[in-house]
């Protein structure tokens, strides 16, 4: 199971590569490029250097083979340039592909699915867990490619020069993975324990920070900080018992580096002295130099490689807490719905028969079977205690929340009707409208995009906007919102019906418009409204009596089904107007 | 540096071992440095012997294979102490953290309960723990390496030593210098960190307005936002990175101008007979070994620069001002549960106020329920009867004493919160309630918990009072959470209980239950509590409503 979804995240990483595009095809390739500017580096200074030591070359004699040198150098240093930024490119476009598609995924999700999530983190995994791939795309692929290719080259030109050196190299080199999987392998399920018991503390401590009011307000501040701190100190324990094993598979990469460097050096030693004889021809100098020159670069990839693997893990790490918040990894190449012209349904009814909601744990039925009709242009009140479920009915009419039975809007079934054309017939304002950050004005044109400022004006006025939003320094332009001011409960309502008033929807389904009011304000925003709603389709879960009062029908949600409430006899849901 | 020398004395405490690290790290470059010096010197020099008895071959081939060996065993033990030192360091810094931000936990609430705040500052935690071992350590040691080849070339080599010490220093210590400079100038920094919150707002206003957007159809709105900012951001992220390639480039070309550079005079050197040629290769190729310090210069910077950054922001949040200030000369807490607000005007910005002139009074033993909208402030009163904030004016008294004066942990141990979403911590259903009262026996717990109504629910748990709760562990709903925030409350020994909309979460029936039986499950102690539900008479002794920031006698 969970080597399943493991396997799954490396096939997904595998095809967020392709969101790379062609600087992730440069920052791979410039590296082996460089490499095998390396290696005629390494020629010419060891050619450089066997002339002049072997053979007393003067310097003027060495001056061409100096120039060479320089441009083989400033050529890698400009690689290595073009590499490292093409790199950057490819991982700002992978991580802006990624993050677009986990908010196209979060957006296709009925709202009470983000509802049922911590926002916070959601954001953070849209922001901060997506920036933690950037090291697996920029820096650890390209020097795994690189860690995979370069030793065997490097070894296959030193075979070109002196088979012995060539052939330690390309034993060794490919050898070295292999050893350090032995030595890790041991280590590998202790590490992985150790990597779970070191994420779990990791998410004992943010547990408590997160709750850290409680534990400060009880008095246990002191004693978690203590626990904390000894958790810490036992896991460094079991942790250091593990890594003196786990470190080995890194001591394998230098022997094996230390050993290239002192097998070369000794068997080129051994073989001008004459002590060795494994060679046709002698040995020059300069032969013997590239040699131990390439020792140390056939080992570099991969100690490049090592270098880079925390960025590995760091971003498995971030690709499985995207999983687990997302409830599965993103769809890279989602297609948004098609933004196609809305048309609207003309004045309609709403219909609804044998409607059935339940929690989405499944706990609890909260609809159950209700049967509602509203006729277009009708004006219906439902009432019912808090917690009744009335905004849980309203949401599944205004398909924002799975529902069982059969809804109709203008007689047409709930589901068949495309995006665009419910949502330009159906307008809908929650209890709770949530103020976007921005001015006062933007909230309000959030109702229309485009809208010019002063129809946003108007709405304003028409919702009672400006009675608060006037008596403000910045008024409409006020900034709002999660940096700006934060306005009332009442005053927020307010600010989502002038958004209603910019649409121009046969059906309004409204949750609770007047809560949070005065009585007057309550009135002349009740009136505001019933001028907009003349002609057009009315919903309005409310406890106001007053409300209530101006509709043509009151509904009563009682046991999951709707009741109708006589005319004749007032609602008793009536305290806001006491106040 | 400076944020990251704040926290100096938390790793001080570990000098010893950092300092070992250190040094092994100096070892085991040298030790690379040395091998292919030595090598490259006796490898000429076997090349250049006439006759081989002439040449002792015995004292190099065992020098190089002692520095392989002695670079092997200074790198594993590096790697080792280093590790060993950090994470004794991780426990000190998360310790000192929790004590730092307890008298701060009013201002730093809200970020606290949305989440944010707490994956910042653990990634912060960890970003600073590793602060030496991956970016300190590494940028001594290249130093260190420098200096070290610096004095053998003025040895051997004079003229080479000043090119080399000055190409060594503009890589390892102009370059990075300059390119924290630039990455500062012109507020580079502050945009990425400044578009990275502009992100996270767009983020948090699609998920937060969720339903807002698709009902009013605004989804394509809200993309556009969202990959303008992401794009605003990247773009800021990439010229940062684009700096650090150039940055790295630099050194690189320092590198090899250095390279160059001691060759030609090594060349010359030799050619007029200064050197001997064997020494010449020799040290030619220990400079070329130690380039491999220096290419972790830029890595480390990148390091230090986030470790900086995540210093910072630690610092900020654990020095802030405390919202709360512990009374100079505290005054004894009298004994009693009477509870009473005196013309309390409070607002989180003073032009407007949530609370205005509020009265309230509330005997000792006696139930209150405060009612009122959404956004009313009924949390915010019961934040200030436990100074998570301080009224602007007016004052409030606990048992007849004002709690401005008395001590901090006397109102917390009189008064008990439950709060909005309080949490259920990663631990047993034991260890959740004991926060409420460290020493709560077997039957006090199981008290609380039937008071509490979740008595049964834990019961048919498998393990019972041992179950584990939260992530890996067994979830509660949201109404079982509540009852075990509430059954912690019920725990503690306070004479004060502040409920804060107990009931949300659950359903209708269940949250009428829940009222009727509050009356005997917290006999004898204060209670306020504040809900938008309806209640129904006889539940409380009297109720309230919140109206523009005063409270009214509700039925």
């Amino acid at each position: 199971m969970r080597r399943e979804s493991e396997r799954e995240a490396t096939r997904w990483m595998r095809s967020l590569r392709t969101k790379g595009g062609g600087p992730l095809l440069v920052a791979v390739a410039a590296p082996l490029l460089s490499g095998l500017l390396l290696v005629a580096q390494a020629m010419v200074l060891a050619n450089i250097l066997g002339r002049a030591v072997g053979e007393a070359a003067p310097l003027d004699a060495l001056a061409p083979a100096l120039a060479l040198l320089g441009g083989l150098l400033t050529l890698r240093v400009l690689l290595g340039l073009i590499g490292e930024t093409a790199a950057v490119d490819a991982a700002e476009r992978i991580k802006l592909a990624l993050r677009g598609a986990l908010l196209a995924r979060l957006l296709a999700a009925q709202p009470n699915w983000s509802g049922e999530r911590s926002s916070g983190a959601l954001a953070a995994a849209a922001i901060d867990r997506v920036e933690a791939l950037d090291g697996f795309y920029a820096r650890f692929l390209p020097a795994s490619i690189a860690a995979a290719t370069l030793p065997v080259a490097f070894a296959g030109f030193v075979l070109s020069v002196d088979w012995v050196a060539g052939l330690l190299f390309l034993v060794t080199a490919p050898l070295i993975p292999v050893f350090m999987a032995l030595v890790g392998w041991g280590a590998q399920a202790a590490s992985d324990a150790q990597a779970t018991a070191f994420s779990r503390l990791s998410g004992h401590f943010a547990d408590r920070l997160r709750g850290l009011v409680t534990l400060t307000l009880f008095g246990r501040g002191e004693a978690e900080a203590e626990a904390c701190e000894r958790a810490t100190d036992e896991l460094r324990r079991r942790t250091l018992r593990v890594l003196r094993i786990a470190f080995l598979s890194s001591a394998v990469l230098e022997f094996f580096a230390a050993l290239g460097v002192a097998g070369v050096a000794l068997y080129v030693g051994l073989t001008y002295l004459g002590f060795v004889d494994l060679r046709a021809a002698p040995l020059s100098l300069e032969a013997g130099l590239f040699c131990l020159l390439m020792a140390p670069e056939v080992y570099q990839p991969l100690r490049n490689m090592a270098a880079h693997y925390h960025d590995r893990a760091s971003a498995k790490a971030a690709v499985a807490e995207i999983a687990r918040l997302f409830d599965g990894l993103p769809a890279l190449d989602a297609v948004p719905p098609a933004a196609n012209a809305a048309t609207t349904l003309g004045p309609s009814g709403i219909e609804a028969s044998g409607l059935s909601v339940a929690l989405s744990d499944g706990s609890r039925t909260i609809i159950d079977r209700a049967d509602l009709s509203v006729p277009a242009g009708g004006r219906v009140a439902l009432v019912g205690p808090s917690g009744i479920g009335k905004s849980t009915l309203i949401e599944a009419l205004a398909r924002l929340r799975a529902a069982e039975g059969t809804i109709r809007i203008g007689g047409r079934p709930l589901d068949a009707i495309d995006e665009a054309t419910l949502r330009e017939t159906l307008a809908f304002v929650p209890q709770r409208p949530h103020l976007v950050c921005g001015t006062i004005a933007e909230n309000i044109g959030f109702g229309r995009p485009g809208a010019d400022p002063a129809a946003i004006r108007a709405a304003a006025a028409q919702a009672c906007v400006t009675d608060f939003a006037d008596a403000l320094p910045g008024g409409l332009d006020t900034p709002v919102g999660e940096n700006g001011l934060g306005l009332s409960g009442g005053e927020a309502q307010r600010v989502a019906l002038a958004r209603l008033y910019l649409r121009d929807p046969t059906v309004i389904l409204l949750d609770e418009p007047t809560a949070h009011l005065d009585a007057e304000t309550a009135r002349r925003v009740t009136q505001g409204l019933l001028d907009f709603a003349r002609g057009r389709t009315l919903l309005v879960a409310t406890h106001s009596a007053a409300l209530a009062a101006r509709m043509d029908r009151t509904l009563r949600l009682a046991d999951g089904r709707l009741v109708p409430v006589p005319a004749s006899r007032p609602i008793d849901a009536s305290r806001e107007d006491a106040a | 540096m400076s944020a990251i020398l704040f926290f100096r004395p938390l790793f001080l405490a570990e000098r010893g071992r950092f300092a070992a690290t250190l040094l092994l790290a100096l070892v085991a470059l040298g030790a690379g440095v040395a091998l292919l010096g030595l090598s490259g010197w006796f490898l000429t020099g076997a090349s250049l012997a006439t006759a081989a008895l002439s040449f002792n071959l015995f004292a190099p081939s065992a020098a190089v294979r002692g520095l392989s060996f002695l670079r092997i065993a200074a790198r594993y033990g590096e790697k080792l102490v280093g590790h060993d030192a950090t994470l004794r360091v991780l426990g000190t810094i998360r310790a000192w953290l929790f004590h730092r931000l307890m008298p701060r936990v009013g201002a730093l609430r809200p970020g606290l309960r949305r989440g944010d705040l707490v994956s910042r500052l653990t990634a912060d935690v960890d970003a600073l723990d590793t602060a030496f071992l991956l970016a300190v350590g590494p940028l001594l040691g290249s130093l260190l390496v420098g200096a070290a080849m610096v004095l053998a070339l003025a040895i051997l080599l004079p003229d080479a030593a000043l090119v080399y010490a000055a190409g060594w220093t503009a890589a390892t210590l102009l370059v990075p210098a300059l390119f924290v400079r630039a990455s500062h100038r012109g507020g580079a920094a502050a945009a990425s960190v400044e578009a990275a919150a502009m992100l996270r707002v767009a983020c948090l206003d699609t998920i937060d307005g969720h339903a807002d957007i698709v009902a009013f159809g605004a989804r394509p709105w809200a993309e556009a936002r969202f990959t303008e900012e992401a794009r605003w951001l990247g773009a800021l992220r990439k010229s940062q990175g684009r700096r650090a390639a150039r940055a790295g480039a630099a050194i690189q070309a320092l590198a090899g101008a250095t390279l160059l550079g001691t060759l030609v005079l090594g060349l010359r050197a030799h050619g007029a007979g200064e050197i001997e040629g064997p020494l010449m290769v020799g040290l030619l190729l220990a400079i070329l070994a130690s380039f491999e310090a220096s290419a972790a210069v830029m890595r480390s910077v990148a390091r230090l620069a986030e470790a900086e950054a995540a210093a910072r922001r630690l610092r900020e949040a654990a020095t802030g001002p405390e919202a709360v200030i512990e009374p100079a000369d505290p005054t004894a807490l009298p004994p009693g549960g009477a509870v009473a607000f005196e013309s309390v005007r409070f607002g989180h910005r003073a032009d407007r106020p949530v609370l205005r002139n509020l009265d309230l009074c509330v005997p000792a033993g006696a139930q209150v329920a405060i009612r009122g909208a959404s956004g009313a402030g009924k949390s915010t009163l019961l934040h200030l009867l436990l100074r998570l904030a301080e009224p602007q004016a007016g004052r409030i008294r606990l048992a007849g004493a004002d709690i401005a004066a008395v001590r901090l942990a006397d109102l917390h141990a009189r008064v008990a919160l439950l709060e909005q979403n309080a949490p259920v911590f990663l631990d047993t259903v034991r260890g959740n309630l004991l926060v409420g009262r460290a020493d709560a026996g077997e039957a006090e717990l199981w008290d609380a918990l039937d008071r509490a109504r979740l008595g049964d629910t834990v019961r048919a748990m498998p393990r019972g009072l041992d179950t584990e709760l939260g992530e890996g562990g067994r979830t509660l709903s949201a109404g079982q959470a509540r009852r075990l925030g509430l059954a912690r409350v019920l725990l503690s020994r306070a004479a004060v209980l502040a409920l804060d909309e107990p009931t949300s979460g659950l359903d209708r029936e269940a949250e009428l239950a829940f009222l009727r039986d509050l009356r005997s499950a917290c006999a004898g102690r204060t209670v306020l509590l504040v809900t938008h539900a309806e209640t129904e008479p006889g539940f409380f002794d009297r109720q309230y409503r919140l109206v523009d920031g005063r409270l009214l006698p509700d039925q």
